[in-house]
């Protein structure tokens, strides 16, 4: 349900814009609250070709937008209805999903290291602030993105998948899905700042900074999904072990009252006749009670193992974020037994020499092209910018986020793209995993994603192929509103 | 006046005329130039040579021979014996990183004497670390290692090569700080007032390194943050009247037409994503007035790859691609103090080649093959 | 024609070209330098006074407000880069100027100006006992120290009570840190201040004996720069002025002393008349209470200035409403200080206290263009700052 303040009123005529098909525009600007309303929110959108999915291309296509949806796709010559807006271009492909980003997440959230598995980060959303922060991402093409509260706790709660337009300050509008997966943490030290205390004696010092994290707490950490996910398995058990007692007691009782209705007059005499004999004797009467009375008991409802248990049958997919090879390896190992459990791996900076088994596992990788240095290595190698390539040519599917830290990231995740693509990675698998991959892994691919009849009207307008560097982005689209158009 | 690429074959064994100071290595003592192989030259061909001062050759060639560019243009005479490179992607020269520290941990910040005119960063050129293998990868052939901003004056930089082990230029800049990097809680200065005397009175009576820069001998490279830090830095450089260039550019597209006529250079810190669109504005806007342009690195903190990524952002932001390209090679070289040995693919400069898969601002080109002083130190071309 | 420059207020932004005259209507003119008078008209040229004479708004669109006085002087205006405009690694540092560390991008500069305060003394932080070389500089224009300076090296800056002891600790106990030195008490204040002074005594005239800042603390015994010494409270008062007349009794009769913060001045009346000593007032606080729990009677400036001390009132960069420096006027003027004795207290006399008079203070022809246009009497609740000139260019227009 769309509210009628963000979708402005029609326009009775038909407004041609004739976007200069070789110009190069740098610098697109998000549309004001004003211009958004008073545009219309038909558009027919004319591309020399049309991106349809990765790897398919239309030329000459039309692509009609209504109420925030892709209503009609065809020809050139695809008719343009009374009240639409044309935007030309040369390329026209989906926007970007950013599977890993924390750009509209309360920073508070986002800190939280103590979070449940039921923990929602669609309740934790901050969309009142960091509005150009918003527009910068849609200006780059970045126009939904999963985001995910409390990314340095072993448990992060469920991540949400939300549309980064500024205009929608109101969380039903922007959630695209509260339940996109959930998340957890290996080996990731919590920076908690220094902090300057004075002793009893009176003189200061400096205490911490990071937990401490060592391989023991690895381990255990590596324990600590294993558990959680055998919670999880053990939750659902019991739930349909008493489910299924449930049916069996419901039939018992039927039966039972069947029986006893049929002799209801001599059973009431009985009774009538028991009730007599204790008064007679002085004693209390006691109701003859049925094992069928006995209601199956029902399991403590818990919202976290229910969620457990989702992840542990493969319902909702497991975003765990982990960088060294030995913690991989741990989790590989240790997750063997679990096969219905759709695990994806965020970071994973030292999987290389793992690709292989990744590949046969099916299980998804989100790379971080990120650029630390050696000072911020922490005590493993720092990042490894050919990790996306490496992953790829063994068959992983290889997503591209931003880290999940750092609200201003978003924005940069095409460039960080280039960089996956400088050193391997084909452009057309940095677009897919920028698209239809992350649709795909986070379950909205029935929504975003691709250009197709039914999808949300998430689309880019540009003077080149997506992610080439002489190409520039000159309108954005962002669930079907005109959200970035050149200046 | 640089020449362009478009000279035409001349004799092929005569290097050029070399500028700039003898190399030495990093105890100082001279060092000559090594040839790759006496009397044999290489061409490198592309579809795309980018010279580094803004001009591109289309299918153009390069010739080298024991270690110096002899050739650049559309059309070369190939020596006999030459060995030919057919490169499928782009050209360009070696990249120039103009502030940064490989390989030196702590040994540019000496945090016991705030004013070390003398002190020379050569001395912490440690060719064989493993920075410099990375900075390689990242096509960067020349960094200038400057002393730590954490001082008042901390000392001479040094124009050093990514391989080899070449001090190109053992005192580049005088390094002077105005920010409150400089300022200390627990030593002198803990004021602005107090930098801002000492500085004055070492530049009004100057010895040494001091009345080098004063002389103009020697460039001031002078670390600045905020706004206010750069109003005071131009009235410094103004009142000794100092030539060289600024470290810091946050804000200063405020300041934009006083740095202009103060004829100071700006080496943009370096960029990490996620960083503001103001400090890239700020750069744009100051390549825009004329302002020259080059890309600082402080490696090993900041990945090799940041100084591109800077460049590339900042194209992002507005600057046009070959603004971007010189500030990485030809205008470095300037800002280096050294634009007769490296910077660009002319005749007479030193053979630090890269080859690219595509434009070399373009974050999705690779590095497929670097060359310094001729010599080839990564990447799968043989 | 009179055009419209209006001060970027975030810094740093050029001003539009100078207007060759503008001219003011008025209908009372308080100039300062004899009577009020009624519908007058003031006109600046080139940035300074040009003409004063009665006379009516020329017509609707033209500059006419209620009342004129001079652009505000604020000896404290407590504008520097806080504790990176003190050099705290000795504490006498009479050589540091706080010129060289200020920062013209502060929003405290437009603030002020906004209320009518044209000029304003900065000092160095009071961390040190004598911390450095103060400078009084206009509120606005070109952001760099020589389009604002008005002087240089106003006044050597210092401080009694307990704030430049307050970072200093024993060397025991901890570790050690040039912090670890005296002084830690007020006795320890006052050791240093006289130790420095009779150090410079000894050093005058005397090569061998010459270290960093003698000249400047030479010439503040030899009175050619006044002494700007921060004392709340009436311990700190009376320690400032006995120095100043030990020295004197050391054959330096000429020593000015400017009490900064003087909050318990009206305490010592006498000794203060007696010395010859002005004082600066802090702002005044809602609890009567100020810094080193000084007690700031409401009545003290007009006792202090019915016993004949030059007094001036500050506003220690206050961003409340009801903080700035007309409105310190205003409390004063409660307290019983009569009207011409408030205005001086907020121009003139501050600018006598530190030798700019010539430039600003007053309206009269010649002198720097800087008016504060209310929208009523000054220094009332009911009136404010509407328009200011600053060097002559209308920087905040009334219309």
């Amino acid at each position: 349900m769309r509210s009628k303040a963000m979708w402005p009123a029609r326009m009775g005529l038909a407004i041609a814009v004739f976007v200069p098909l070789a110009g190069q525009v740098v610098g697109s600007t998000p549309l004001s609250q004003d211009e958004a309303e008073s545009t219309p929110d038909v558009y027919m959108v004319r591309a020399e070709r049309l991106v349809v999915r990765p790897g398919q291309v239309r030329e000459n296509a039309s692509v009609l937008v209504r109420d925030g949806r892709i209503v009609q796709v065809g020809g050139a010559d695809l008719a343009l209805p009374e009240g639409a807006t044309e935007v030309r271009g040369a390329v026209v492909c989906a926007s970007y999903i950013d599977p890993w980003s924390a750009l509209g997440v309360d920073s508070g959230a986002l800190a939280d290291t103590n979070l449940v598995g039921s923990a929602r980060t669609a309740d934790g959303l901050d969309l009142y602030t960091g509005d150009h922060l918003r527009d910068e991402a849609l200006r780059a093409g970045v126009t939904l993105a999963r985001l995910q509260a409390g990314w340095q706790g072993q448990i992060g709660g469920l991540g949400a998948v939300v549309r980064l337009d500024p205009q929608l300050d109101v969380a039903e509008e922007a959630v695209v899905t509260d339940s996109a997966d959930l998340a957890m943490s290996i080996g990731l030290s919590v920076d908690q700042g220094s902090q300057f205390v004075q002793g009893p004696d009176g003189s200061f010092r400096i205490i911490s900074g990071d937990r401490a994290i060592d391989v023991f707490d690895r381990v255990s950490a590596v324990d600590k999904v294993v558990s959680n996910l055998e919670t999880g398995r053990a939750y659902r058990k019991s739930q349909l072990e008493y489910e299924h007692k449930f049916a069996e007691w419901q039939k018992a009782i039927e039966k039972k009252t069947e029986e006893l209705e049929k002799d209801f007059k001599k059973a009431k005499k009985d009774r009538d006749k028991d009730v007599e004999k204790a008064k007679e004797k002085g004693k209390e009467h006691k109701d003859k009670s049925y094992k069928e009375d006995r209601k199956p008991k029902q399991p403590k409802p818990d919202p976290d193992k229910a969620v457990l248990a989702q992840v542990a049958e493969g319902e909702l997919p497991l975003v765990i974020e982990l960088h060294r090879a030995g913690e991989i390896r741990n989790l590989l190992d240790a997750t063997k037994d679990f096969s219905r459990v759709r695990m994806i791996l965020a970071g994973a900076t030292e999987a290389g020499p793992m690709a292989g088994e990744l590949a046969s596992r099916g299980i998804p990788v989100i790379v971080w092209p990120s650029l630390r240095g050696t000072n911020a290595a922490d005590e493993f190698q720092g990042s490894d910018l050919s990790l996306a390539a490496t992953l790829r040519d063994a068959g992983v599917n290889v997503l591209l986020g931003s880290g999940g830290r750092d609200a201003t990231a978003s924005r940069d995740l095409p460039l960080l793209a280039e960089l996956a693509i400088g050193h391997g990675l084909s452009r057309d698998d940095a677009f897919h995993a920028l698209t239809l991959g992350a649709a795909r892994a986070f379950g909205v691919a029935d929504r975003v994603g691709t250009i197709e009849l039914g999808k949300d009207a998430d689309l880019l307008v540009l003077d080149g192929m997506p992610l080439e560097s002489g190409s520039h982005i000159q309108y954005v689209f962002c669930g079907g509103r005109l959200a970035v158009s050149p200046n | 006046m640089m020449l362009s690429a478009l000279l035409v074959a001349m004799a092929a064994t005569l290097p050029g005329d070399l500028e700039g100071p003898q190399p030495v290595d990093s105890t100082g003592t001279p060092v000559e130039a090594k040839a790759i192989a006496p009397a044999r030259a290489t061409v490198f061909k592309a579809a795309k040579i980018y010279v580094g001062d803004g001009t591109v050759i289309e299918n153009g060639s390069i010739v080298v021979q024991d270690g110096v560019i002899t050739q650049v243009g559309a059309k070369v005479e190939t020596p006999k014996g030459a060995t030919v490179v057919e490169h499928d992607g782009a050209i360009s020269p070696g990249l120039i990183a103009l502030h940064s520290n490989e390989g030196a941990g702590g040994e540019l910040l000496d945090s016991t004497r705030e004013v070390m005119p003398e002190a020379e960063a050569r001395h912490a050129f440690a060719p064989h670390h493993s920075d410099y293998r990375r900075a390689r990868q990242a096509g960067i052939t020349s960094l200038v290692l400057a002393p730590s901003s954490a001082n008042l004056i901390g000392g001479q930089s040094a124009v050093v090569k990514t391989a080899g082990g070449k001090v190109v230029k053992p005192s580049a800049h005088l390094a002077v700080s105005v920010s409150s990097d400089a300022l200390n809680f627990n030593r002198f200065p803990t004021s602005y007032a107090g930098a801002m005397k000492e500085l004055n009175d070492r530049f009004s009576e100057p010895e040494g390194a001091v009345a080098r820069a004063v002389s103009g001998a020697l460039p001031v490279l002078v670390d600045v943050n905020d706004r206010a830090e750069i109003g005071r830095a131009l009235g410094f450089v103004k009142k000794f009247q100092l030539k060289g260039a600024l470290y810091g550019s946050y804000w200063a597209e405020d300041l934009a037409e006083p740095i202009k006529e103060s004829g100071m250079a700006v080496i943009a810190t370096p960029f990490d994503v996620g960083d503001g669109e103001r400090q890239m504005r700020s750069i744009v806007a100051l390549q825009k007035v004329g302002v020259r342009i080059g890309f600082g690195l402080d490696a090993p903190a900041r990945h090799p790859h940041s100084l591109r990524l800077g460049a590339a952002m900042c194209v992002r932001a507005g600057m046009p691609a070959d603004a971007a390209r010189k500030a990485l090679t030809g205008d470095a070289a300037i800002i280096a103090g050294i634009p007769g040995r490296i910077g660009r693919l002319a005749r007479g400069l030193d053979a630090d080649i890269v080859l690219w898969s595509g434009d070399p601002v373009a974050l999705s080109s690779a590095v497929e093959g670097v060359y310094i002083d001729g010599k080839h130190v990564f990447g799968g071309e043989k | 024609m009179i055009l419209t420059a209006i001060l970027a207020l975030a810094g740093g932004a050029t001003l539009a070209p100078a207007p060759q005259s503008i001219t003011i209507a008025t209908d009372v003119l308080y100039t300062g330098a004899g009577e009020a008078r009624e519908n007058m008209l003031v006109t600046i040229t080139d940035g300074k006074i040009s003409a004063i004479g009665p006379g009516r708004p020329a017509g609707e669109d033209s500059l006419h407000v209620a009342a004129i006085t001079a652009g505000m002087v604020d000896l404290s205006s407590r504008i520097n880069s806080g504790t990176t405009s003190v050099e705290e690694t000795h504490e006498v540092t009479p050589q540091y100027r706080v010129a060289d560390s200020l920062d013209f991008y502060d929003q405290s500069w437009a603030r002020q100006l906004r209320h009518g305060v044209t000029t304003v003394v900065s000092s160095p932080f009071d961390n040190n006992c004598i911390g450095g070389l103060s400078v009084a500089l206009k509120t606005g224009g070109e952001p760099t120290i020589e389009a604002r300076q008005v002087k240089a090296d106003v006044a050597l800056r210092g401080a009694f009570g307990s704030q430049p002891s307050s970072k200093n600790h024993p060397a025991f106990g901890r570790p050690t840190d040039f912090y670890s030195r005296r002084p830690t008490t007020r006795m320890g204040v006052e050791w240093i201040w006289r130790k420095a002074f009779y150090d410079a005594l000894y050093a005058e005239g005397n090569e061998d004996r010459a270290f960093d800042g003698v000249e400047q603390l030479v010439a503040a015994l030899n009175g050619e720069v006044p002494v700007f010494a921060q004392a709340w409270a009436t311990q700190d008062i009376r320690t400032a002025v006995y120095l100043k007349e030990e020295m004197a009794g050391e054959g330096k009769p000429n020593m000015r002393l400017i009490i900064d913060c003087g909050a318990e001045a009206w305490r010592e009346l006498d000794f203060l008349v007696r010395t010859k000593t002005s004082v600066v007032l802090p702002p005044f606080p809602a609890d009567g209470r100020t810094g080193d729990g000084a007690f700031f009677a409401g009545d003290a400036a007009a006792k202090l200035h019915e016993a004949g001390v030059p007094i001036a009132l500050s506003s220690h960069n206050s961003m409340l409403t009801g903080g700035f420096l007309g409105d310190q006027a205003a409390y004063a003027r409660r307290g019983g200080l009569s009207f011409d004795a408030a205005l001086a207290a907020v121009t003139i006399t501050p600018a006598r206290m530190i030798g700019i008079a010539d430039r600003v203070g007053t309206i009269e022809v010649g002198k720097d263009g800087d008016l504060a246009l209310w929208n009523g009497t000054p220094f009332e609740l009911s009136s404010k700052v509407v328009g200011v000139v600053l060097d002559g260019e209308l920087v905040i227009d009334p219309r």
